[in-house]
């Protein structure tokens, strides 16, 4: 999106009609993509700013004389038997967890750190990626393999896994503070964002590496088109091929393939709280509450269900979102 | 083609050497050792000294990793060429040599062993998976590209995303729940701990194939459906494009059946994102997925990534994530070499 | 030698290539094949130099792979119990064994000194059929059986064989081997985790740790270990202090016999199966490292006639709800109780009956740091100790049936007092008052208290501690009004965070930990755990400064716990100990304890077992009803 209105801000002047108003009328038509934006708007709405006014409390307060209470309406949803030991309490939209926390109020905060993940990642990652593959799918020769040897080297790292070591070592760290200014004051940043910083930091390095891959691909398979080589017989300067006729051309699979990731992210972060790295306890995210519910599932299914859902739903909004621009944004898909 | 080959082989020398520079420091500055505790008690210093004495953790850092490249010691019959130690028999070959080292957590057995015990499993698991993604994801794919806009897009499209934003810590348990503890079809977990075990199973006759695949079954598919889904909708996107290239409408033109416009010149070319994205999933998913091996109980690798850096069991660490990362950089090489078979306007030059 | 070694390459590629052509390398049962590096020590004549060599060894355990008998039909129709360890063991040497699982395989293994009654709890003989102290108590004398046969067994054909020396004797476990798994253990090039704990016997911490008590290499040898077998049946250990626990220290797996033949042939690996020889009730049949073991009952074991399950399957899956899957659908036979699943299995008519609740030998407890303000204030440990509702805890967090804490050591060890009747228990109005008359003191409102200090509570990474923690948190908050800060930390950064000598200022004001037993004697308890001189003393108990450089010299605690360890008398004993422990937990109030573990789990009904109190698992006493097993499975 960001990307593609770049050319646009260029060629304003001289052709009204551009790329990008052609791209959002079409993407206006598209009934389940806009669903999906305005869903996806609300959703980020109340997680950020309605939150405290739509909860009852703080997401860590407890009341454990109210744990695993199962609100009246949810008893359909369980499982046989459920009525012998299930606690039935009006007190909770959503019923409570183990420690008697309000699963509403979990589910509403828990958004923050599963939509910032997902919102910063797939950015960053975006757009770092697209713009190096361009450059080094396009230029070729040299540049194209100093830069995809550099993107082969980092390729190379199991990030995963060295996301794990520096998480272990920035948790390791973090009570005691490191000795250099640099890394103290990260530590302190990381500190102050939950122990989320080092999770963006570490999904936009792994996924601009995969995009500037897959950017570069789709730019080989591109550049010797009879549209570029024509623009470049006219004489246009490179800049105006890469962002006119090449990113256009492109832009779909990478937005896809993007959206496509985002579930990752969150799983990612959802991976990370379960072997213990992700954020701090009591902080609530999507993902962390669900691996806290799934190996109740035979006896609290309602503790699940919330989260679950969230996620699904923010997930499929995600992904028609991402279809939708694509449809929107790629200019030979015109009916 | 065989000096590109040639040459990316040589480009990954760089980066196995960063990888294990980067882990052997990195997994080292974490504070606390391998042997500062056993169970909810602090062991004695002198306790502690013997056993870092045994592992050489009481060398430098230095010296450690040069033991670790290359091994404590080299001798030629009775020659010495070096000896780190020379008042003690050869401790470790070095990983050149292809030694990765003893684990401490597991006392007797060595990286090798622990790696040959578990790769076997999540190598199985992760092919199957794929596999199976590729045999429902492609084929829905192409048919929501060509059916696009229609019910069956809708349907496929919703199913795929269905598949993608369920988490497999959800899926897995739910799988059990309902397909081995209710219905009783499949074996919860125990594949490849019970008979029948993997040992010379394709040279085995009478080996029990039906057993073998009903204890595959559910973490293949808690696995391989987030799989489908994804190259479902990868495979959807990039036909779409595909098929409104300038040689497919010439294909068209020319005549051509369009089951043969698709086949034979459409599909091979929009498979490149899917190909693309398979690489390094290739190498993630054969080295072992955590979450579905820890719920169905598989003696898989992926624990290991993350029990080795809590354990501080350095030489594990090391030698699992360079394992990782040689099937990571030789997938990459793969999918590389494909884009040229797939898309002939794409040379190595 | 490094022809040998395979380039990481090929290995690599190798294995990629095993999975494509026959996907296998799970351990073989058929073929081992072991190249082995020994030192081996000549000495040639003339010549004063030792020369140290590496040899290599290739002993190859060939048997032909029996195609046409599957291996499975050999376990058919054997009485079979069907258990989780839930993790691979880290190995089965016993010198070398650290946690539960295997030294409650080791048990099954291999024979000790002195075994537990599983009952009472109390030390009863085994390989020792009697024992004496002498007067001084520091010289012990052991008689031995010399009936139980050393056995090999070989998985290939599943024969168990005596093992005979090289003169083909049949070889019976007996005091030289009792002897060689003693210096073993306690041998430095062994490294053994648990070896502190033969300190008790003379010179074994000197040759150990290699120093003398001042600080210079040591000249001792391992010959001077205060272990000696007078003959085959007789071996005698000589202690540095008389201890009155010293046979439950006997019986430890540490000092179990250790069979010299085939750790010298085999090196470390002499634990795999087919390579190991033992002496217990079962033997190794299978060892598939990370997915499942199978033990055979051992028909040579002098009580085979009264061990009635022959085969015992085990497996090794971590995740709790899988494993109680396997057990809902009669895979196995007893499992624990995943604590989410509780509610259910507590309120399900079937699972309900089949529900027990043991007791197993630990505390859970929450240390102050004493040294650290406010808690460097008996009153405000006091204050924070009697406000946490123990039973509370139990009931509406924990839900196990723990029993709730209010002294150190669990009910089943020697001395420990029974829960409640020393110590500080729930009473909220008291730890108000206690922490009042600090305010008064100080002059300090709560709003100042909570202002002035920053109290942080730690514990250690994991979803069970943090729900207890922030139960307590909330317990504090209501009943003192006081603000605490819950802190976590990752395992290994946690331990080094609460040592002793770790600067005040980075250490937690609370920290929790648990203690679970390695023998069963209050020594083992509060003298190990809070002697200020000899003890870890994590809490900081009598220290002269914050980090405890310096203690100010012995108190009554640790006077009373160190005599009586020393202590002849078992009745004297007990009530020290009590009194001890009536120090701790009330006059000093050094640290809070929470309650005793217990271990929730479901057992068929067809199964019959019983609970050591000392926790473990002796399966050669169970009994499985095969027809109604076998009735259920269908």
């Amino acid at each position: 999106m960001a990307v593609a209105e770049l050319p646009a801000a260029g060629q304003l002047a001289r052709k009204p009609r551009s790329l990008m108003s052609d791209s959002i009328n079409r993407l206006k038509k598209n009934k389940l993509a806009i669903i999906s934006i305005v869903f996806l708007v609300v959703v980020v709405f109340s997680a950020f700013v309605l939150a405290p006014y739509i909860t009852t409390g703080d997401f860590a307060d407890q009341d454990l004389m109210q744990n695993n209470a199962v609100p009246a309406w949810m008893v359909p949803l369980m499982p046989e038997g459920a009525e012998n030991y299930a606690r039935i309490s009006t007190d909770f939209i959503l019923g409570a967890d183990d420690l008697g926390r309000d699963l509403w109020t979990r589910t509403v905060y828990g958004a923050r750190i599963s939509l910032l993940v997902a919102i910063v990642a797939s950015t960053v990652s975006l757009l770092i990626g697209t713009v190096y593959g361009l450059v080094s799918g396009y230029v070729g020769g040299m540049v194209d393999t100093v830069m995809m040897r550099i993107v082969d080297f980092l390729y190379g790292f199991p990030f995963l896994i060295v996301v794990i070591l520096l998480q272990t070592y920035f948790k390791a760290v973090a009570r005691r503070g490191v000795g250099s200014g640099f890394g103290q004051s990260l530590v302190a940043l990381n500190a102050s964002m939950g122990g989320m910083l080092f999770l963006f930091i570490a999904i936009g390095m792994v996924n601009w590496i995969g995009m500037a891959r897959i950017a570069r691909g789709q730019v080989l398979s591109v550049r010797r088109k009879e549209y570029v080589e024509a623009a470049k017989a006219v004489g246009a300067p490179d800049t105006r091929i890469i962002f006119r006729h090449i990113l256009p051309n492109i832009v779909g699979p990478l937005i896809v393939v993007e959206t496509l990731a985002i579930p990752g992210y969150i799983f990612l972060e959802a991976f990370l709280s379960f072997i213990g790295l992700g954020v701090d306890a009591p902080t609530p995210s999507w993902g962390i509450m669900i691996s806290e519910a799934a190996p109740g599932i035979r006896t609290y299914p309602n503790q699940l269900l919330p989260p679950a859902i969230a996620l699904t739903l923010t997930t499929l909004a995600f992904n028609f979102m991402g279809d939708g621009l694509r449809d929107a944004f790629d200019p030979r898909l015109k009916e | 083609m065989l000096r590109f080959i040639i040459r990316r082989i040589l480009g990954f020398i760089p980066v196995l050497l960063g990888v294990v520079i980067f882990t052997f420091f990195m997994a080292r500055a974490i504070p606390g050792g391998p042997f500062d505790f056993v169970g909810d008690r602090s062991l004695p210093p002198s306790v502690v000294k013997n056993l870092e004495a045994k592992y050489h953790l009481d060398w430098s850092q230095g010296k450690q990793f040069v033991s670790y490249m290359i091994g404590d010691e080299m001798k030629i019959g009775s020659f010495t060429i070096y000896d780190l130690d020379p008042s003690a028999p050869a401790y470790s070959y070095g990983v050149l040599r292809g030694d990765l080292g003893p684990s401490f957590r597991y006392r007797g057995q060595t990286v090798n062993d622990i790696i040959s015990q578990t790769f076997p499993l999540s190598a199985q698991l992760g092919i199957m998976a794929i596999i199976l993604g590729l045999i429902i994801g492609i084929p829905a794919g192409i048919i929501s590209a060509l059916k696009q806009n229609t019910w069956l897009d809708y349907s496929a499209t919703f199913v795929a995303v269905l598949g993608v934003s369920i988490p497999s810590l959800v899926m897995a348990p739910l799988l059990i729940w309902i397909f081995s503890v209710k219905l009783g079809w499949f074996p919860a977990a125990t594949w490849g701990a019970k008979p029948p075990y993997f040992q010379n199973m394709f040279l085995t006759p009478g080996f029990d194939w039906g057993n073998y695949f009903m204890h595959a079954v559910m973490p293949v598919f808690a696995l391989g459906t987030g799989l489908s889904a994804s190259f479902a909708r990868l495979m959807r996107a990039s036909l779409l494009q595909v098929i409104r290239e300038d040689y497919i409408r010439t294909a068209r033109a020319k005549g051509l059946h369009e089951r043969a416009v698709i086949y034979s010149h459409a599909l091979k070319n929009s498979l490149i994102p899917v190909v693309t994205i398979i690489g390094p999933m290739f190498a993630g998913l054969i080295t072992g997925t955590l979450v579905i091996e820890q719920i169905f109980g598989l003696n898989g690798m992926g624990k290991h990534f993350v029990q080795s850096i809590t354990n501080r069991d350095y030489a594990v660490v090391l030698g699992t994530i360079l394992i990782y990362t040689i099937l990571l950089v030789f997938s990459n090489l793969l999918v590389d070499l494909m884009y040229g078979w797939l898309d002939p306007r794409i040379r190595f030059d | 030698m490094f022809s040998k070694r395979t380039l990481l390459l090929v290995v690599v590629i190798a294995m990629l290539a095993a999975v494509a052509a026959q996907c296998g390398a799970a351990p073989t049962p058929e073929t081992v094949t072991v190249v082995q590096t020994v030192v081996v020590t000549k000495e040639v004549k003339g010549e004063t130099v030792t020369v140290v060599e590496t040899v290599e060894k290739e002993v190859v355990v060939t048997k032909e792979v029996q195609v046409e008998v599957a291996p499975a039909t050999r376990y058919d129709g054997k009485v079979t119990l069907n258990l989780n360890l839930g993790t691979e063991p880290p190995t089965l040497d016993p010198a070398l064994a650290t946690d539960t699982t295997s030294v409650n395989l080791d048990r099954n293994l291999f024979v000790g000194l002195t075994e537990f009654d599983p009952v009472t709890g109390d030390v009863s003989p085994m390989l020792a059929t009697d024992w004496s102290v002498s007067d001084d108590g520091l010289t012990w004398t052991f008689n031995l059986r010399n009936d139980i046969p050393w056995v090999h067994y070989d998985p290939a054909t599943g024969e168990t064989v005596q093992v005979t020396d090289g003169d083909g004797n049949p070889r019976f476990v007996n005091a030289y081997d009792v002897e060689y798994g003693a210096k073993r253990t306690i041998n430095p090039e062994t490294a053994s985790d648990y070896a502190y704990v033969t300190y008790i016997i003379k010179n074994a911490m000197e040759i150990n740790t290699g120093e003398d008590a001042d600080g210079n290499p040591t000249e001792l040898t391992l010959d001077d270990v205060g272990v000696k077998a007078l003959d085959e049946s007789t071996v005698q250990f000589t202690l540095e202090n008389p201890a009155g626990y010293f046979p439950a220290i006997a019986g430890m797996w540490i000092l179990r016999p250790q069979p010299q033949w085939t750790i010298e042939q085999y090196g470390e690996r002499w634990i795999e199966a087919g390579l190991i020889d033992t002496n217990g009730p079962y033997v190794l049949d299978e060892w598939i490292h990370g997915g499942s073991m199978r033990l055979v009952k051992n028909p040579l074991w002098i009580n085979a006639d009264n061990v009635q399950i022959e085969v015992i399957d085990l497996l090794m899956i971590q995740e709790a709800s899988t494993a109680f899957a396997l057990y809902e659908n009669n895979e196995l036979d007893t499992t624990g109780v995943p604590s989410p699943e509780l509610d259910r299995v507590k309120a399900d008519p079937v699972l309900s009956e089949q529900l027990r609740i043991a007791p197993v030998p630990c505390t859970y407890y929450y240390g102050f740091v004493n040294t650290k303000p406010p808690f460097d204030d008996v009153r405000v440990r006091r204050a924070f100790s009697a406000a946490i509702d123990r039973q509370g805890l139990v009931d509406n967090v924990l839900k196990g049936g723990q029993i709730p804490a209010t002294s150190f050591a669990p009910p089943g060890i020697f001395g420990a007092p029974e829960p409640g009747t020393v110590g500080l228990g729930y009473d909220p109005e008291y730890a108000k008052a206690q922490l009042q008359d600090f305010l008064d003191e100080k002059g300090m409102t709560l709003d100042e208290f909570n202002s002035t200090y920053d109290i942080v509570l730690g514990h250690n990474t994991s979803e069970g501690h943090a729900r207890i923690a922030a139960a307590i948190q909330q317990m504090w908050k209501d009943n003192l009004g006081t603000e605490v800060r819950v802190e976590n930390q990752e395992w290994k950064v946690y331990l080094k965070t609460i040592k002793k000598n770790t600067p005040i200022e980075d250490e937690f004001s609370i920290y929790r930990l648990g203690w679970c037993a390695d023998y069963p004697d209050e020594n083992n308890w509060v003298y190990e755990v809070f002697n200020s001189e000899a003890g870890s003393n994590r809490v900081r108990r009598n220290c002269a400064d914050p980090t405890c450089e310096e203690t100010t010299g012995p108190s009554k605690f640790d006077e009373l716990t160190a005599a009586a360890g020393i202590e002849q008398d078992p009745q004297k004993r007990i009530e020290m100990y009590k009194e001890a422990e009536d120090i701790l937990a009330r006059e000093e109030a050094a640290y809070a304890p929470i309650y005793h573990y217990t271990s929730v789990g479901v057992t068929k009904p067809w199964l019959t077992r019983n609970y050591p109190t000392l926790g473990g698992a002796d399966w050669y006493n169970w009994k499985i009803d095969v027809e109604a097993k076998n009735a259920a499975m269908q």
